[in-house]
């Protein structure tokens, strides 16, 4: 009888090979100190204390460092991942060495972990969600800021800043699920309006400190707001 | 009391109008942004604080729902959660595999 291979979906498990590996048990002492893993730590913490992360995380105050995030190794070049199952932020430690691209990973991570929290979110069935989370987490965490497309050489003005979101989403849904280009491009065409002007929590794209200190200035301030009304 | 201190209105207007917001503005959306609304609303709530009547609420709190209604014309792709996730804050199963079942 013939057999067909089919594809097995894993959904974009195989990146991050310590996850299904069963091991959470700590290392050595030297291990510790010396590895991309303390470098992963140390570059965590500075991030939670940024600005823009600040109103993620003490919007639903509820994401404590040692739960919710883990520095691991990847494979390939992935910098980072949001693993439902276990409501955890996965930081590649070895493919992560800048601080500032640790603050943009964990901004990026902590908008899908604020999807997962606010909202049913499908991971796994629906395309439809994960390509929403996706432009969402590439628009609104700095993925795409002008200096960082200069940076990739992708030299754009004139509403690039969309181009960057929908081919970053593109990348990330195809990284993670077993699906052909052009599927992944209808899912994001169907859903990109709506997704791109969804800001939540922000209430606008935070393009700078500025941006994510009065984005900042409204959260702290939500209840007289709703009370004036 | 307004929604905003009035301060708040003022900068907001200022940082609309700055060189670095016009520019991203023009890299996101392709065009300069509209600031007008700001510096009416900046206006409507001094007026609401020397003279705090309904005339003068209004003006203002309508400003605030139609920012906020545009911030809610799309429609969601996914239903809202009332309460986090059960499993959000329970510990991690040590020594399994994440899609084992318990």
């Amino acid at each position: 009888m013939d057999q067909t291979e089919q594809q097995e979906e894993d959904y974009g498990y195989n990146l991050f090979p310590e996850r299904n590996s069963g091991k959470f048990q700590k290392g050595s002492i030297a291990e510790s100190l010396f590895t991309f893993n303390h470098k992963c730590q140390v570059m965590l913490q500075f991030a939670m204390e940024t600005s823009k992360l600040t109103v993620l995380s003490c919007l639903f105050s509820a994401v404590y460092k040692d739960r919710h995030f883990s520095c691991e190794d990847c494979d390939g070049t992935v910098s980072g991942g949001f693993d439902a199952t276990s409501s955890q932020i996965v930081l590649c430690q070895n493919n992560i060495h800048q601080q500032s691209h640790m603050n943009r990973v964990v901004t990026h991570e902590l908008i899908h972990a604020f999807d997962h929290c606010r909202a049913h979110v499908d991971w796994f069935n629906n395309f439809k969600h994960l390509a929403c989370s996706e432009i969402r987490a590439a628009n609104l965490s700095g993925d795409c800021s002008f200096h960082n497309e200069v940076s990739r050489f992708n030299f754009g003005l004139k509403k690039h800043h969309q181009e960057c979101v929908r081919g970053r989403a593109l990348r990330s849904i195809l990284a993670v699920r077993k699906v052909s280009r052009e599927e992944a491009e209808k899912v994001v065409d169907e859903v990109f309006d709506t997704c791109f002007n969804d800001h939540a929590p922000f209430g606008r794209i935070p393009h700078d400190k500025k941006d994510a200190k009065f984005a900042y200035r409204d959260f702290e301030n939500r209840d007289r707001y709703s009370a004036n009304l | 009391q307004p929604p905003r201190t009035c301060d708040d209105y003022w900068s907001e207007f200022r940082h609309c109008k700055s060189l670095w917001n016009r520019f991203h503005n023009y890299y996101a959306h392709g065009t300069s942004p509209s600031c007008g609304q700001w510096k009416e609303d900046y206006y409507s709530c001094r007026e609401w604080e020397k003279n705090p009547g309904p005339e003068t609420k209004e003006s203002l709190q309508q400003s605030e729902r139609n920012r906020e209604a545009e911030q809610r014309k799309f429609t969601p792709v996914w239903d809202l959660r009332r309460d986090p996730p059960r499993d959000w804050h329970m510990p991690l199963h040590q020594g399994k595999s994440p899609d084992s079942q318990s």
